[in-house]
């Protein structure tokens, strides 16, 4: 039996099928967010993997910026709770979630079974955001997907002090005139995303074990900081974009077994 | 209020500079001290009635004081970072209140180091809100979080122009005899009421010599860079009633009229403009401020915030003394009243412009500038520049941001100049 | 008597469109005097013969407010500068100010200089209200705002008038403490959005009027039978829970409200005038008594107790503390409330409330994930 779980994000949609409610099927994303064709991609996209029907799919839960407006969901969830569900799917063993997403950095604590115990947001700021991060590389003139690498060959870090967006712009700007590396620019832009999420982190309390999910967590050097900012390890799957699909997924499958 | 700031000294620092750095280094010390023996340590508001405790004689240290002086060392960060984290605060409310909850919270770690200068956890508060309410929330917090009571003067605020009212006047008046009563059965002395008037006076013998110093920089060019005068700040904070400040103030007197004397200045380049400055010193960044005025050749020469100690009654009559707690603080006025005081200041001191530090932390000196623009603009036709900085918080202020507003105002001063003589 | 969807549609409207009801007052040749957030003595203008109504803003995003006021104030104060300067509250013969935080302070300049044509009545409550003199200065306050009242009424107010008035006020506080309890007994009915309504409602109508619409209500809820509730249930905490949206979102998330302690509604009826011998006194006396209140200073966690005895009497699964936007008073009181609440064992939320931007999508996600959570 299969579940279907679709993430539509602000900024990509990511969809994951899963077999009998502890299989991967299949996975997909998308780069483009919640308005756009994104969602009716992913959904052909991940189907089209192991050539499914929609009609295969017993459930279909949607989450994200996008799920009231989908249409064919059996149900939605917060992307909160399919976070939670989809990481402790992944990694059973950790009980504190930091996910940066486009527009939102959430702090979360989970018990055994991946429920949530409390969370908290970032405000109406774009401050340590996956936003932050696309318009700091905007402005250095590199892909987004390569600030991770770029930011680890760092050999001395910039400080970038301001937290607004637009201050941080033109602090940026005015570093790069003044001809410091990239590098160590970038690693500089990565410190305050992590200072910003750690004290995020802090304010929700820390269990171990710690994991990331969401987009940036494939950003080694934001990463890297945060397990010095927070001083701990932060565990990073390699299907953590693909988290809260996941949990859609396997909250999906459980709502049929209730 | 922060030492040793501003300028990086090329040559040795003048003797009054020494004298406040040994005045401040000893009141940390004698707190220490104190509390090590077990006695009593207070933190105050920086316009609290601190005639009481000085002639009572128990320590007090001073949190905003002490928060600006960690932050011009740059070492607030990582306090204001637990504060949100941790301790949960919005990073909203006042980046002081930030700093200072986070160290009250550290300090209870004997271990604890990392603040310079570190504080002795306080035993009590004195609580004056004339600078402002979100004083009043800080306390209550410091005060729920170590346990320990509040000594409060309600101060009120002067919503218009006229002088307090016979009413307000009494009720301030009636809490500063129950703070001395409440404060003699806390720390079991007694309170001598001739020292009291002793040290009274020599609260006004301070305030009014610092005054007159101020007074001095009015003179074109001005002997002072007005940053200096931040240094002093800690003598009327900590130390208003004490003798070691007339001193250390009469040694300033002597310093200026020498460079008045000798035609020279501490203003680090040539002065070509003079401006007032208004709002706290962003203390993380006192040094690009400095830097990028010497630059543009701008003396800050005069700014509001040092003369807001200025705390002014007959000693000996209680009324007048909580007359004056009600309206020294810039932010115990209204708009009107202060910013009309502003103009004048700008016609004395024959000021070219005003430089208005937008100050995240402070709701209330921002609303000045924003409402009271227009009085300076119309009074003295003199230009203002805003920028967005923060007295403590070093993730708001740009220095690009800095550069150009004052590029741009300095671009105004130049031209009205150029019109006036041509 | 009109049946009680008419009722509840009558109050909705009015806390919809206080304008409305400025209009209407106005036409019968009443004097309006506004009077702004939290707590000032309308009690004084009651008695001189005036409606006094309520100024607390509105969802706007300023356009002009941004001359005087700084981005980083209070949305409320925001929003009711950019209303006053673009002269949405024409009509209105005067505002009562009481200066009760930094926002205030600057306000009370803001308003003189970006709203000129409705003159502004400030004053100060005291603070330190144990000190003996608290209530004798507050009293003079009230006398001080009494005569300026009486010179735009053009009459004096008599002692007798004042007491009238503070039996009518008292008599309405009761009346919206009973509404609370019988709305809890149906929340089918009285949903988050309706309980709103009438509350705020009692801003804009004169207050014999409103209590005598909301009497009806309770009787008509009377003769339904009790309704059992099977969803969540929840406190609410803070300034206020606006706008209309948040509380759609709570409904739709089938949570109800059951108690709230927001500066807009209960706190507003809670505390009643004490008794005594003349009338000034009375009204100060009550300041004196406000507890539990991020405006009022106190030392101990009274504010905390009060929510957690608040969710624990009507059996809430959780408090959602409605966080205003800039509101520092409020943002002290923060962690202590998180952290007491859930010592109690009482899961919270933070929503940030603010006039100036639509209700996010980021609210509409946090409560779905703490019903979720519940």
């Amino acid at each position: 039996m299969f579940t279907l779980g679709i993430d539509i994000g602000s900024t990509a949609c990511k969809a994951v099928i899963l077999q009998d409610g502890a299989r991967v099927e299949a996975r997909a994303v998308v780069p483009l967010g919640t308005g756009t064709s994104g969602a009716g991609d992913v959904l052909q996209k991940v189907l089209a993997v192991k050539n499914r029907q929609i009609e295969d799919m017993e459930r279909i839960l949607v989450t994200g910026y996008g799920r009231f407006t989908f249409a064919g969901a059996d149900s939605q969830k917060s992307e909160l709770s399919c976070h939670a569900r989809g990481v402790n799917f992944l990694f059973p063993s950790v009980r504190t979630i930091i996910d940066i997403g486009g527009q939102d950095i959430k702090a979360m604590r989970v018990n055994a079974k991946g429920f949530l115990e409390n969370f908290v947001m970032n405000d109406k700021c774009a401050a340590g955001t996956g936003k932050f991060l696309d318009v700091m590389a905007r402005i250095i003139n590199v892909k987004v997907n390569d600030l991770g690498e770029i930011g680890l060959k760092a050999t001395e870090e910039v400080n970038i002090s301001n937290t607004c967006t637009v201050f941080a712009e033109s602090e940026v700007i005015s570093k790069l005139s003044a001809a410091v590396r990239i590098e160590d620019l970038v690693a500089g832009i990565h410190r305050s995303v992590a200072k910003r999420v750690a004290s995020l982190a802090f304010r929700n309390g820390i269990v171990p074990e710690v994991a990331m999910s969401g987009g940036v967590a494939l950003n080694k050097g934001v990463v890297a900081l945060l397990e010095e900012e927070i001083k701990r390890n932060i565990l990073v799957h390699e299907d953590c974009q693909l988290a809260g699909a996941l949990g859609a997924a396997v909250l999906a499958y459980e709502e049929l077994h209730k | 209020m922060g030492e040793q700031v501003g300028q990086k000294p090329k040559r040795e620092l003048p003797r009054s500079r020494v004298l406040v750095a040994e005045q401040t280094a000893k009141i940390y010390r004698d707190a220490f001290a104190a509390k090590a023996r077990g006695e009593k340590v207070g933190w105050s508001t920086a316009i609290f009635p601190q005639e009481i405790c000085e002639t009572l004689d128990i320590p007090v240290l001073y949190p905003e004081n002490n928060a600006a002086s960690i932050s011009a060392k740059h070492l607030g960060g990582e306090l204001i970072e637990h504060a949100e984290g941790a301790m949960q605060y919005p990073s909203r409310i006042c980046s002081y209140a930030r700093l200072n909850m986070a160290l009250a919270d550290k300090i209870q770690d004997p271990a604890y180091s990392k603040a310079d200068p570190l504080m002795p956890s306080p035993d009590f508060l004195l609580l004056a809100n004339n600078s402002c309410t979100q004083l009043m929330k800080w306390y209550e917090c410091l005060s729920r979080d170590l346990g320990i009571p509040i000594f409060f003067i309600d101060c009120l605020f002067n919503y218009y122009e006229e002088k307090p009212a016979k009413h307000k006047i009494t009720y301030i008046r009636k809490q500063i005899e129950k703070y001395i009563w409440d404060m003699e059965a806390f720390s079991g002395k007694k309170f001598d009421w001739d020292k009291f008037l002793e040290v009274q006076k020599r609260s006004q013998i301070n305030s009014k010599l610092f005054d007159e110093i101020i007074r001095l920089n009015m003179r074109t060019p001005a002997p002072m860079s007005g940053f200096d005068f931040f240094n002093y700040m800690s003598c009327l904070v900590l130390a208003r009633g004490k003798e070691s400040t007339t001193v250390i103030f009469e040694q300033l007197k002597k310093e200026v009229e020498e460079h008045i004397a000798n035609n020279t200045t501490t203003f680090p380049s040539e002065e070509k403009y003079r401006v007032h400055w208004e709002g706290i010193a962003c203390w993380p960044n006192l040094g690009h401020n400095l830097k990028t005025l010497k630059n543009y050749n701008v003396n800050a020469v005069i700014n509001g915030y040092v003369t807001a100690w200025n705390v002014d009654y007959e000693p000996g009559d209680l009324d007048s003394m909580a007359s004056a707690y009600a309206s020294s603080s810039t932010n115990s006025l209204s708009t009107n009243t202060i910013m009309n005081m502003r103009a004048d200041t700008i016609e004395n001191y024959n000021c070219d412009g005003m430089l208005c530090h937008v100050n995240r932390s402070c709701k209330m000196m921002t609303f000045h500038i924003f409402v009271g623009r227009h009085i300076i603009e119309e009074r003295t036709g003199v230009p203002c520049a805003n920028f967005d900085g923060d007295q403590s918080d070093e993730r708001i202020y740009s220095e690009a941001q800095f550069e150009t507003r004052l590029q741009g105002l300095v671009e105004i001063m130049q031209h009205r100049k150029e019109a006036n003589h041509g | 008597m009109a049946d009680l969807p008419e009722m509840l549609a009558e109050l909705q409207s009015v806390a919809d469109s206080p304008k409305k009801m400025l209009a209407k007052y106005l036409a019968q040749g009443k004097k309006v005097v506004g009077c702004f957030p939290i707590y000032t003595p309308a009690e004084l203008v009651h008695a001189a013969g005036m409606i006094p109504m309520g100024v607390w803003g509105g969802q706007v995003n300023p356009s002009v407010a941004g001359q005087y006021a700084p981005i980083f104030i209070c949305s409320i104060m925001r929003s009711c500068l950019e209303f006053g300067m673009l002269g949405k509250y024409k009509g209105l013969s005067a505002v009562i100010m009481p200066i009760l935080c930094d926002s205030f302070r600057g306000m009370s300049g803001a308003w003189r200089v970006g709203v000129k044509d409705i003159p502004l009545i400030a004053l100060i409550q005291p603070q330190n209200r144990e000190v003996d003199g608290a209530r004798e200065f507050l009293a003079a306050e009230y006398g001080v705002v009494k005569e300026k009242l009486e010179e735009i009424a053009g009459h004096k107010i008599s002692g007798d008038a004042i007491e009238n008035s503070i039996a009518i006020y008292n008599s309405h506080n009761a009346t919206l403490r009973e509404f609370a309890r019988a709305a809890n007994r149906h929340l089918d009915v009285i949903t988050p959005k309706i309980r709103h309504a009438v509350m705020k409602s009692a801003h804009f109508m004169e207050k014999a009027e409103h209590a005598a619409k909301v009497k009806d209500i309770v009787l008509k809820l009377a003769e339904l039978p009790e309704h059992k509730w099977t969803g969540r249930k929840v406190v609410l905490t803070g300034i206020t829970a606006e706008p209309g949206d948040l509380l759609d979102i709570l409904a739709e998330n089938k949570i109800a409200v059951v108690g709230d302690d927001l500066a807009q509604e209960s706190r507003q009826f809670r505390t009643d005038i004490p008794a005594g011998q003349d009338p000034l006194d009375r009204l100060a006396g009550q300041w004196l008594s406000r507890s539990a209140c991020s405006v009022v200073h106190e030392k101990t966690s009274a504010r905390p107790d009060l929510v957690i005895k608040l969710a624990k009497e009507n059996r809430a699964d959780g408090v959602i503390i409605c966080l205003m936007s800039f509101c520092d008073v409020e943002e002290y009181e923060y962690p202590l409330l998180a952290k007491t609440t859930a010592q109690a064992g009482l899961p919270s939320v933070c929503i940030d409330i603010d006039q100036s931007t639509e209700n996010s999508g980021q609210a509409r996600t946090k409560l779905q994930t703490f019903v979720e959570m519940l």
